[in-house]
């Protein structure tokens, strides 16, 4: 049962302003794909019209070869945990898991085991006669995710299911999310905009901002290999430093900073407004092999517990690096001098961002 | 795939399906024509003169001085008179002419009811003090709608020898004269007590909902006392008691039962109310397109009201913007003068006003009342509704026509509030929603004249039994029916919108998500969640089309064996001798009916529902 989902330059304009501007994604069989971004970016509005809640202003959506752009949500099969889980207050937690099996008219014998199968799966077994304000937050969350399982979707939709919860139960629902979908096999869509939740999670990202798809891959292609300083900036800390490109020989290129001049670096672009993104984990205070150098001197030591940040100045540019908490680090004053090394791909070289 | 942009435009939807089709249609076609077309069929009237068009009918009212006259008014505010061999103050009222009058009348009105009424406000949300709670219950006593009998009983209170007189002047010696209020002075007082509840209740909500850390602040920087009240808390509440001011505003433009029963007083008739209704009355000048104009002038200053405090409340809707913190009501013990205020202003003008409903009663219950107090006691009266075949007849005509209005407006609120919330993208929305309110700016009287116009001249209506000038066939039942269903469409939707608001989008759209089609998604998610706002709506329109007036006394009493209870209750108050003790009867039924919806919606829904007051 489980399908393809594919979207061709699906557009949707709200009052005349496109929410959504042009994306395409393919999301395979059995994957569990994230669309990632800040507030705003779209991806709830993609996801609601992967679920046929709302309706495209122009392109295509497929499930597998099916065109379902504007089938109503209810022929789709597309079924969306909703992020305040939107369970009815007046049903039982057995009536609300239970009421997509009663529309397809299934044999109350059959619906019950369904249902049974659904909260074991989830873990609330027992839990049938309550009403959902007789729950909590997690446990809530589970009834809505065990809702939509039980009617065997095509595609599971899930809009931000973590960000009602504590942080506890948060990493806890996680693997839960995680496991249910290796268990079943299904195909799931996930909407977040925590970049640890979904690293962790996903076996693919798309990373949106402001209506487009800025890149799709594997959390640590995304990760290591941003193609924009977007996406650089977006997952996790890192370092953006503003460079130009000085020399070109074919992809490699020389490239300047300050009175920082680093050879041998790689960049496809073609413009020489750059910036080097360089993530702080990736930067050593020992000498490495093969790797670039430069001098600058100690702002500040910021002491993280199993790690140390070091934030280095070199001339006005401002360079962290984490490290772990050695007692050499721990030594670091303000004003001393420091070198930091870096290996020649661990600098990321993109084309600066207007 | 069919896909229509159209449809995504009017409906927010690009794919409408049977639901969505009639919870915008419905209600837009029956406000349209019933409301709409009506009122334009009215305005086509007024606007043509030999058969062109032409402002004659306006041109008319303005330059007469009996319906304007800015310049030289006659009649006196107050003047000694001669009453019984002993001297009086006679109240009486200037006459500025009919439009000139009924502007004046309203602005007293609205100043008078925003005085008592916030003051009223203020000491219940602000205070506490022995016996709060029975001066609460007090309070609602005037909303208790009695149709024209309380009129008649608070003419009696200032008469000379009514019951003011008796307490101020005959025992506490407070007047030098005995007083005797009359004319249009008569109908300001009698709308005030009346409506002044309405500014009350929504002066009380906003007190009770200004967040209490907004005065604490201005109190911490150094406010307090009467400097606080008029920099913070006063600012705060005066949206809501705008509002409740405005729609007393509008309530005193259109009532028809002080000028009625102060008829007496050749002043009092000179209302545009009064004009409108009595060329109803009168026969002859039925249809007379001047009576169209004036009712447009009315309508117009009506709804110029109420978009003016729209506007203001729009831009004000800060009081209740601020969350988080405690939440203590801000409730003190009044201090030794506030509460020799409450104790002797405060307390004994809310008897006052509570009097007329008291006097219902006693009315009711009693062979006479000339003088001071009501003599004789009897049964008769009240046994009558039981007994007496034209006064059942008339009970249950409202019943009927009650009932069948308030399934019209359950079902039109429903639409209509379903529409205007779920599809806000749509064009059509906004305008579902202004007609959804707007008849509340809409005077019955004017709904009356317009049903006649349009009923008696547009085809299929001219010549049906829906057209009053067809005397034979003329069934007026189904004319009140469509009138009570627009005028109390606003009370209803307004319960069944907040209640719809409650219920989050995502809840229908789980259950459309899983396989439920619009019409299931509604009656198994919707529905059930929302059943206590509808039935709260319903008992709400079902009072108010049981008390409804204007139009009742009008196309309603046309023909006898149709009256429904007002046009009984207006017919028996300016008839013989003694009726308006059966009349009396009747306003205690009514208000039985009042207080056993109240406590029904109250107990069942365990919200807090309170009547408005309507006629």
């Amino acid at each position: 049962m489980m399908v393809d989902v594919r979207l061709e330059n699906v557009v949707k304009e709200f009052d005349g302003v496109q929410a959504v501007k042009g994306i395409d994604l393919h999301i395979k069989h059995g994957e569990l794909f994230t669309l990632l971004g800040p507030s705003g970016c779209g991806k709830t509005t993609t996801l609601r019209m992967i679920a046929g809640l709302d309706y495209p202003t122009s392109g295509k959506i497929y499930f597998d070869d099916q065109e379902v752009t504007y089938l109503p949500s209810y022929e789709r099969g597309a079924v969306l945990v909703f992020q305040n889980y939107a369970l009815w207050p007046h049903m039982t937690v057995f009536d609300n898991v239970a009421y997509g099996l009663k529309l397809k008219k299934l044999p109350k014998e059959e619906i019950r085991k369904k249902v049974e199968w659904a909260l074991e799966l989830v873990k609330l077994k027992g839990f049938k006669d309550r009403y959902p304000t007789q729950l909590s937050g997690g446990q809530q969350q589970r009834v809505a995710i065990a809702r939509a399982l039980v009617v065997e979707p095509k595609v599971l939709l899930l809009d931000e299911p973590l960000s009602n919860l504590d942080a506890k139960l948060r990493l806890e629902m996680r693997s839960e999310i995680r496991r249910i979908q290796r268990e079943l096999g299904i195909t799931v869509i996930y909407v977040t905009h925590d970049q640890e939740e979904a690293m962790a999670i996903s076996d693919r990202i798309a990373v949106m901002n402001m209506g487009t798809v800025e890149q799709v891959g594997t959390p640590r292609d995304i990760y290591e290999r941003p193609n924009s300083e977007f996406v650089a900036s977006f997952m996790g800390k890192t370092n953006v430093v503003p460079a130009k490109v000085v020399e070109r020989n074919g992809n490699t290129v020389t490239v300047e900073f300050e009175s920082f001049r680093l050879e041998g670096l790689h960049y496809e672009g073609d413009k020489d407004d750059v910036v080097l993104v360089i993530r702080p984990e990736r930067i050593k205070l020992h000498p490495v092999e093969n790797a670039v150098s430069i001098q600058g001197i100690v702002d500040l030591v910021e002491y993280y517990g199993f790690f140390t940040e070091v934030v280095g100045l070199f001339g006005e540019t401002r360079i962290i690096a984490r490290t772990i908490s050695d007692r050499e680090v721990q030594e670091l004053k303000p004003t001393q001098p420091v070198t930091f090394y870096m290996e020649r791909e661990d600098i990321i070289v993109l084309p600066k961002q207007l | 795939m069919k896909v229509s942009r159209w449809s995504e435009r009017l409906f927010g939807t690009p794919l409408p399906d049977g639901v969505v089709m009639t919870s915008f249609l419905f209600p837009l076609l029956y406000l349209v024509g019933f409301l709409v077309i009506p009122v334009f069929v009215m305005l086509a009237t007024a606007f043509e003169y030999n058969g062109q068009l032409s402002a004659h009918w306006f041109s008319s009212i303005f330059r007469s001085p009996y319906y304007f006259n800015p310049l030289h008014p006659d009649g006196y505010l107050v003047k000694t008179l001669i009453y019984g061999g002993e001297e009086v103050y006679h109240f009486y009222g200037w006459d500025f002419g009919v439009v000139i009058n009924s502007i004046l009348v309203s602005i007293s009105v609205m100043i008078l009811t925003t005085i008592l009424g916030t003051v009223f406000a203020f000491i219940m949300a602000r205070y506490d003090f022995p016996g709060k709670n029975i001066m609460r219950v007090l309070l609602f006593i005037p909303l208790l709608v009695t149709p024209f009998v309380n009129v008649i009983v608070v003419k009696k209170m200032f008469l000379p020898d009514g019951i003011i007189n008796w307490i101020f002047y005959e025992h506490l010696h407070l007047f030098p004269k005995p007083i005797w209020i009359d004319g249009l002075v008569g109908v300001i007082i009698a709308q005030t007590i009346t409506y002044y509840p309405i500014v009350y209740l929504n002066a009380y909500a906003s007190f009770i909902n200004i967040d209490p850390s907004l005065e604490e602040q201005a109190e911490n920087l150094g406010s307090r006392g009467f400097h606080l009240f008029r920099t913070v808390t006063f600012p705060l509440a005066l949206p809501g008691i705008m509002s409740g001011a405005i729609l007393v505003g509008i309530f005193s433009l259109e009532d028809l039962a002080a000028p009625i029963v102060f008829q007496g007083s050749p002043i009092a008739k000179k209302l545009m109310s009064y004009q409108i209704y009595s060329s109803f009355v009168s026969g002859f000048a039925i249809g007379n397109p001047q009576m169209a104009a004036l009712s447009l002038v009315m309508l117009f200053l009506a709804v110029v009201m109420f978009l003016a405090v729209r506007w203001y409340v729009g831009l004000r809707q800060y009081a209740m913007l601020s969350k988080g913190g405690r939440w203590n009501p801000r409730v003190a013990k009044p201090k030794w003068w506030q509460a020799l205020l409450i104790a002797f202003v405060a307390v004994p003008v809310l008897l006052i006003t509570v009097f007329p409903q008291i006097g219902v009663l006693l009315l009711a219950f009693s062979k006479s009342w000339y003088g001071t107090w009501p003599t004789g006691f009897t049964l008769d009266n009240i046994k009558a509704i039981v007994t007496q075949p034209d006064i059942e007849r008339v009970i249950i005509n409202s019943l009927m026509y009650s009932t069948a209005a308030v399934v019209i407006i359950i079902l039109l609120s429903l639409a209509s509030s379903y529409a205007s919330n779920r599809f806000k993208n749509a064009k059509l929305a906004p305008v579902i929603d202004s007609l959804a309110t707007i008849p509340i700016a809409v005077p019955g009287i004017v709904i009356a004249m317009s049903y006649f116009f349009f009923f008696s001249t547009v085809p299929p209506f001219k010549g049906s039994s829906l057209d009053p000038t067809n005397l034979l066939e003329f069934f007026p039942g189904a004319a009140l029916i469509l009138a009570y269903s627009i005028r109390r469409l606003p009370f209803a939707a307004r319960s069944i919108s907040a209640g719809l608001q409650q219920v989050h989008v995502s809840l229908e759209e789980a259950a459309m998500n899983l396989g439920a089609g619009r019409w299931k998604a509604l009656m198994s998610v919707i529905i059930p969640m929302i059943y206590l706002n509808l039935f709260g709506g319903a008992m709400l329109s079902f009072v108010y089309c049981m008390s409804e007036t204007s139009v009742g006394i009008t196309l309603g009493s046309i023909n006898s064996t149709w009256y429904p209870i007002t046009a009984k209750m207006k017919e028996l108050i300016i008839g013989a001798v003694g009726s308006a003790n059966l009349a009396a009867a009747l306003g205690v039924f009514l208000m039985a009916v009042q207080i056993t919806a109240i406590v029904i919606a109250n107990v069942i829904t365990k919200q807090r529902y309170s009547f408005i007051g309507l006629t």
